[in-house]
């Protein structure tokens, strides 16, 4: 080839060697016009010209690289022939690898080679005239590229369009495609200097083209030029809607596309929603910059601000926030992106900005805004709570009472945030409500049930409900109305769990009927959708004190909540029933299942706690069925709150209002023994059982105003003083005393004192208040009273007269007895109920004085034997105290010699006790019974043979329960004493004394008449 | 040639294309051979070309990059082997010629790249054809033409530069046309409105060369006197002397984006080249009065346009406005430039009135449509500058 050396003259640019040294296999010099005129025919025909052969692909493609230097017109088509290189390169690669390489690579390396060429001819093009090269290159590169991704997207070892990550790695192995993709990214560089609007628009419209196939360029150029490309698509996109008007709104939201004209937001949502993934910080100030500074008050024309700029333009700052939210409601990535901070830039100066933006706009397209900015906020994942605060706060009116942290804001700024949260609400309660009906309406579609539609408010929301009821409760105005009315649609959205959860935590929260009136108003507009809710709720309530998550203030108040409710029940059983009562009837029964879960509440550390727990049991009513083992275990409870009840009323006396709550804790407790007695057999027996045993129990003795005498077998003090009940320290020195070894220590400490110190001094456990002592024992009586005269017992039949307070019920009584000769007697030997000789006493010596020791220490044990005798044939079981105790006082009075019964005190009230308890048990006829009146004018041996005739007469006619016959007509038992023997070899003694008495028992004679 | 487009209407593009080149070169012949006077080729020929050739209308599919480039190779060939001049010429201008429609851009765009391919594989014929189109067209499409050259061998292909300065020697006529159009284009007004480095060196190489290329067109004219409306001048005298006043203030300004490597050497270079310019253009106003005395025409035919002047003297004192706020440069240097500026236009002045190029006296040429007061004192200065040079000359003294 002949070469013109004339025409080669070597340009003095600097470029030119950099080019020449580059590519020394094409040496630079220029083709005569007959050369290059047969280059372009061997081009166009693919045919060597010179040799008559036909060229292969490398040397077609060199041929064209050529062209493509010398003759400037045949660039298009040069690059157009490239493309079917770059095509067959691909093509030659995937097939490369979709055979695992079985041979080929040679064509594949051949072509590598020929594209290496290319890149570089370009990329040398580019850096020399970016501005010539740098848009035909792009433009080249993404044709290519997104013909290339959509031709090859179907091949077996291309990834599914989805996985971006393996696009991304394959195509990036590719040369070819890597070549083209760098040579993109450097005429990208090149251009953002001056034209970053053309670039990028001709990616967004490539991409729109070949999506998504076309992702993979996108995705990598994003991450390449993050910063420029994520705001200059937005610019591009902002521009794009503006031309675009803002008509197609409306349907872009409802998911419907024109068809025919895509506008290039969607590709901006899809561009921006594959950069989110890695940068999605850069996108969300991005985002929130526009916003901004769409708002901020427009400037002139600045000198800085070039064309590409949209600031400068006000048309497009208008459009900025329609835009906006346009891209937020089409992507829900990016939408999250930017929620979560926009609220915080939604200061009072940015609001009264866009309140000021906004009024420019017409009508229609406001509402179309509000729709919009309604249907996001439902569709926001995340942060709705903080959006709804934010809505209630700039929506509640101003107040002149309450001042929030911010000041109030301006008057238009309320309106359009008012008229927000109406149009939320109303577009909630329309997902809500057709979400249902389309459940509910068509139950033929219950078979094949469609996916019921989300919505990410709510189900956000869902975790927030203890602050949005909180929140309600604050009674606020407007706001608690709107929150009401969200609480009521989250509800019916989330179905059962929320709405219990909603109606608990209303229930936990109120502090006052008008706040607990919201919880029944939420249960009345859900009751109509929900069943079983209340059930349900108090199931929650039970589960949440359970697991301990409630405050002791929280628990108190959910109890008083549902005692209230309760006795709501009761108060309008009188009155005429509505909405209310059904529900304290619904949530009676609720509370009534859990009862036992409520019962260890009563034993609450908090005293608060307790009371209110108490109140609940006692107005609940009680199940129809339960478990015996739950029953025991609240019966425990109650009698266990009964004691400490008391005690309470004891300590905090009865002034104050801690006084009034402690005695309205003793009323209530009553109430709920006697009630949950009148239960059933078995919880009459617990809880009467457990009443006696918790009267003996030594820390409630002081109660009932009784002394804890050492019963060990140490010498009994000799000053009256009891022992102190929590004396720890004297226990351990009990126990320890004899065996450890406290040589060398100074401080040798015995069970009686300090060596050196003498004896140590009784405490004196402070004398119980002997008013507080009687009121107790009332209570307890009143207790007692009420459990065994319940009628529950006693049959059906009422009482002949409603002034007579019911007959004691003889099996409650025997329980009684049963129990107290369980904790009286301290063994069981000789407990049968037909009483031995007198003499034989002797054998039992120190078991009645057990007895004797056990009445002085519990008063009160005369009282129930008293209770027990009321309860005939009772008394009978008691038989083997009232021996034990009549031995040990026959004992006494026999050793006696004092001159009158009265100078013992003790023995001559138990010894009158005994003889009245036994004649109203009837275990000694009426005219035995009366001696205890004459005891306290006998002298001591005069009282010993008194007893001894009582003692002769029980052993003579046994006290034995088959004695006794029931009486229909009063309902009860009595015994018969004809039948028994003759009475009057027993009162001769009593004959005896009165005689000798005469003068000062005169007056009693006619008490003892047969 | 109604059956004709039947025929052409099932072939696939190019061979369709072919095919009316083919007809259209017989029908060309035959119009030639038939002696009727004018050769007009009727409309119904001229729309098959733009239907064909063209694609002006939308639906048709166009031609692909390659097929485009067999066409013009065989439009290269077409021109090439054809003997006749007319038919030629008139070939040419029912392909070209501008009819004022829609199939204008396709036109320019196919225009552009056979005249840029003509260039590169050194087809004079075609080059003497477009050097006739750019006589007869209006000046902002045959800007448009040098701007396709310009780009594709300045801009594009630095490397093929020589391959556009050969057409120097190919075709002259082009060649002149072409730098016409170019100084017509690059007038200073905007950043991309200044001359290409490359271009500025061939232009001075071309000039100094053979300074007589700028009066090619000139020379081979027939005064006919019927110039089409606002065609390109008939000499590239007035686009160079606003070259040369404008380049001292038009091209600093440039530099001052540019980036500082080597930016001092260029402008040194850029300096020297125009002073070579300014130079030669002197010298071609002093070939002129012999020249235009053999034609006859001497002081009857003014190659230096009066309102282009004017245009030029309001443009140069908003240069001197704008070089006042400017300030990157010391006022000493724009006091330099401007005297630099400020003496060339008067010398061109002086030189082109003194041969007959310009029509007028000192006080018209100066204050053309003078108002403003900066043009007044600009007129006081170049009217002082006048009087120098003149004394100047008639003293024998040599200037530059």
């Amino acid at each position: 080839m002949l070469r013109d050396q004339a025409m080669s003259v070597v340009f003095d640019g600097s470029p030119l060697n950099a080019m020449q040294s580059s590519h020394t296999h094409t040496p630079l010099t220029v083709l005569s016009g007959q050369e290059l005129s047969l280059e372009i025919k061997s081009f166009i025909s693919g045919v060597d010209t010179v040799q008559g052969r036909k060229l292969s692909v490398r040397e077609h493609a060199r041929c064209a690289v050529r062209l493509l230097r010398s003759v400037p017109a045949c660039r298009g088509a040069v690059l157009e022939h490239l493309r079917g290189v770059y095509d067959e390169h691909v093509s030659v690669f995937l097939l490369h690898l979709e055979t695992e390489g079985d041979g080929s690579s040679g064509i594949s390396s051949n072509l590598e080679d020929i594209i290496q060429e290319v890149h570089g001819v370009l990329s040398e093009f580019i850096r020399l005239n970016p501005r010539a090269w740098a848009p035909l290159v792009s433009s080249w590169a993404v044709d290519l590229l997104g013909q290339l991704s959509s031709k090859h997207a179907g091949r077996r070892v291309a990834p599914h369009s989805s996985s971006l990550n393996e696009l991304l790695q394959l195509w990036m192995s590719c040369a070819g495609t890597r070549s083209l993709m760098e040579a993109y990214s450097q005429c990208l560089a090149a251009m953002l200097a001056w034209c970053p609007d053309a670039c990028v628009d001709a990616l967004l419209d490539t991409s729109v083209q070949h999506s998504p196939h076309f992702d993979w360029v996108v995705a990598h150029i994003g991450s390449a030029f993050p910063g420029t490309i994520i705001s200059r698509v937005l610019a591009c996109g902002l521009k794009d809607f503006c031309s675009h008007g803002t008509k197609d709104q409306g349907l872009l939201v409802n998911g419907v596309d024109k068809g025919s004209r895509v506008p290039k937001i969607g590709s901006v949502v899809g561009i921006l929603g594959h950069l989110a993934a890695h940068h999605s910080d850069s996108i969300r100030k991005e985002l929130l910059r526009m916003f901004q500074e769409s708002l901020s008050p427009s400037t002139p024309m600045s000198p800085t601000s070039s064309s590409t700029s949209w600031e400068g333009s006000p048309q497009l700052r208008r459009a900025a926030v329609p835009f906006l939210l346009q891209l937020a409601a089409m992507s829900p990535n990016l939408f999250g992106a930017v929620s979560a901070e926009l609220v915080d830039l939604l200061r009072p100066p940015v609001l009264l900005q866009l309140h000021s933006l906004l009024q420019g706009l017409p009508r229609e397209e406001l509402d179309n805004m509000l729709g919009l900015a309604v249907h996001l906020i439902c569709q926001s994942p995340s942060g709705g709570a903080r959006v709804l605060r934010f809505l209630a706060d700039t929506a509640t009116p101003a107040s002149v009472i309450i001042s929030g942290p911010m000041p109030s804001p301006h008057e238009g700024v309320r309106e359009g945030c008012d008229s927000l949260l109406q149009m939320l609400l109303l577009h909630l309660h329309k997902l809500v409500y057709n979400r249902s009906d389309s459940a509910d309406g068509h139950p033929h579609h219950l078979a094949s049930p469609q996916p019921q539609v989300v919505i990410p408010f709510l189900e956000e929301l869902q975790t927030h409900v203890s602050e949005l009821c909180a929140e309600t409760l604050r009674l606020e105005r407007k706001r608690h109305l709107w929150l009401h009315q969200l609480l009521c649609l989250l509800s019916v959205y989330g179905g059962p769990s929320v709405a219990t959860e909603a109606l608990c935590q209303l229930l936990t929260q109120a502090r006052n009927p008008e706040e607990l009136a919201l919880a029944w108003q939420l249960h009345n507009t859900l009751s109509s959708c929900l069943a079983g809710l209340i059930p349900s709720a108090v199931a929650y309530c039970v589960a949440q004190i359970h697991t301990h998550t409630l405050g002791p203030r929280q628990l108190r108040q959910l109890l008083l909540n549902l005692a209230t409710v309760l006795q709501s029940q009761d108060e309008d059983r009188r009155g005429t029933p509505d909405a209310q009562s059904t529900m304290a009837v619904q949530v009676g029964s609720a509370v009534s299942v859990h009862l036992h879960d409520f019962s260890p509440l009563l034993l609450h550390g908090d005293p608060t706690v307790s009371h209110a727990a108490v109140r609940l049991l006692s107005a609940s009513p009680l199940p129809r069925t339960a478990s015996p083992a739950h029953l025991l275990l609240l019966s425990r409870a109650a009698v266990a709150h009964f004691f400490l009840a008391l005690r309470r009323r004891g300590e905090v006396g009865k002034v104050g209002r801690d006084g009034g709550q402690a005695a309205e804790a003793v009323s209530c407790s009553v109430q709920l023994l006697s009630r949950f007695a009148a239960y059933s057999t078995l919880t009459l027996k617990a809880v009467l059982q457990q009443l006696v045993e918790g009267v003996l129990h030594k820390g409630n003795a002081g109660l009932f105003g009784g002394q804890i005498a050492d019963m060990s077998g140490a010498p009994v003090p000799s000053q009256s003083g009891s022992l102190d009940l929590g004396a720890s320290l004297l226990d351990i020195n009990c126990r320890f005393g004899t065996t450890v070894n406290f040589s060398g220590s100074v401080w040798s400490v015995f069970h009686a004192g300090v060596i050196g110190k003498g004896l140590k001094m009784r405490t004196d456990s402070p004398q119980p208040d002997p008013s507080g002592v009687t009121l107790n024992i009332q209570t307890l009586l009143t207790v007692v009273v009420q459990c065994c005269s319940s009628s529950g017992l006693n049959g059906s039949r009422p009482p002949a007269d409603p002034d007579e307070p019911p007959p004691i019920n003889a099996e409650a009584a025997k329980v009684i007895a049963v129990t107290l000769v369980e904790n009286v007697c301290p063994d069981v030997a000789n407990g049968e109920l037909s009483w031995p000789p007198e003499e034989h006493t002797r054998t039992t010596v120190e078991r009645d004085i057990h007895i004797r020791r056990c009445f002085e220490a519990h008063p009160v044990l005369f009282t129930l034997l008293q209770v027990v005798a009321a309860g005939r044939p009772a008394l009978c079981y008691c038989s083997a105290v009232l021996r034990g105790l009549l031995a040990t006082l026959l004992a006494h009075w026999e050793a006696s010699r004092e001159a009158s019964s009265a100078d013992s005190p003790w023995h001559l009230r138990a010894s009158c006790l005994l003889v009245s308890c036994m004649g109203e048990g009837q275990l000694l006829p009426p005219v035995l019974a009366n001696v205890h009146e004459a005891f306290s004018h006998l002298a001591p041996f005069e009282v010993r043979l008194l007893l001894l005739a009582v003692w002769e007469y029980v052993r003579a006619n046994g006290p034995m329960p088959q004695k006794f016959v029931f009486n229909p007509d009063k309902g009860l038992f009595c015994r018969d004493f004809s039948r028994d023997g003759d009475v009057a070899r027993y009162v001769s003694p009593i004959h005896s004394v009165l005689h000798k008495n005469i003068d000062r028992l005169g007056h009693l004679c006619w008490r003892f008449q047969l | 040639m109604g059956d004709i487009r039947q025929s052409l209407l099932p072939r696939d593009v190019l061979s369709a294309a072919k095919e009316l080149l083919y007809h259209l070169d017989i029908y060309i012949s035959n119009l030639v051979q038939s002696g009727r006077q004018p050769p007009q080729v009727d409309t119904k020929t001229l729309e098959l070309v733009e239907e064909f050739i063209l694609h002006a209308p939308k639906d048709r599919s166009r031609m692909s990059a390659l097929q485009e480039l067999q066409l013009l190779e065989i439009m290269c060939s077409c021109f090439q082997e054809q003997s006749r001049d007319t038919v030629r010429q008139l070939m040419f201008s029912a392909l070209f010629s501008l009819q004022g429609n829609q199939a204008d851009d396709s036109r320019m765009g196919l225009l552009g790249k056979l005249v840029s391919m003509a260039v590169a594989v050194g087809r004079v014929p075609i080059l003497e054809c477009a050097a006739f189109w750019l006589q007869r067209t209006h000046r902002a499409y045959c800007v448009r033409l040098a701007q396709v050259l310009v780009d594709d061998y300045c801009s594009m292909m630095p490397g093929s530069v020589p391959t556009l300065q050969n057409i120097h020697s190919a075709s002259p006529r082009f060649c002149c046309q072409f730098i016409t159009a170019v100084t017509t284009l690059y007038d200073f007004t905007s950043e991309e409105l200044i001359p290409p480095l490359e271009l500025l060196q061939m232009i001075v190489s071309w000039i100094q060369d053979d300074p007589r290329i700028v009066l090619v067109t000139f020379l081979n004219t027939p005064l006919s006197g019927s110039q089409p409306v606002s065609s390109l001048d008939l000499t590239p005298l007035g686009g160079l002397v606003r070259w040369c006043v404008k380049a001292p203030l038009g091209y600093r300004r440039d530099k001052k984006q540019a980036s500082v490597h080597c930016s001092s050497e260029i402008e040194q270079e850029v300096s020297g080249l125009f002073s070579a310019l300014h130079l030669s253009v002197l010298q071609v106003f002093m070939l002129l009065p012999n020249l235009l005395k053999e034609k006859g025409i001497f002081g009857r035919l003014a190659l230096l346009q009066m309102d282009s002047l004017a245009s030029l003297t309001s443009d140069l004192s908003r240069q001197l406005d704008q070089a006042d706020k400017h300030t990157q440069i010391s006022t000493a240097d724009i006091h330099v430039l401007t005297q630099l500026a400020l003496d060339r236009l008067a010398q061109a002045l002086q030189v082109a009135m003194a041969n007959g190029a310009l029509l007028c006296s000192r006080g018209a040429c100066v204050y053309p449509s003078s108002d403003s007061g900066t043009r007044k004192t600009l007129g006081v200065q170049i009217l002082l500058r006048l009087s120098v040079i003149s004394r100047k000359l008639n003293e024998g003294s040599v200037f530059c």
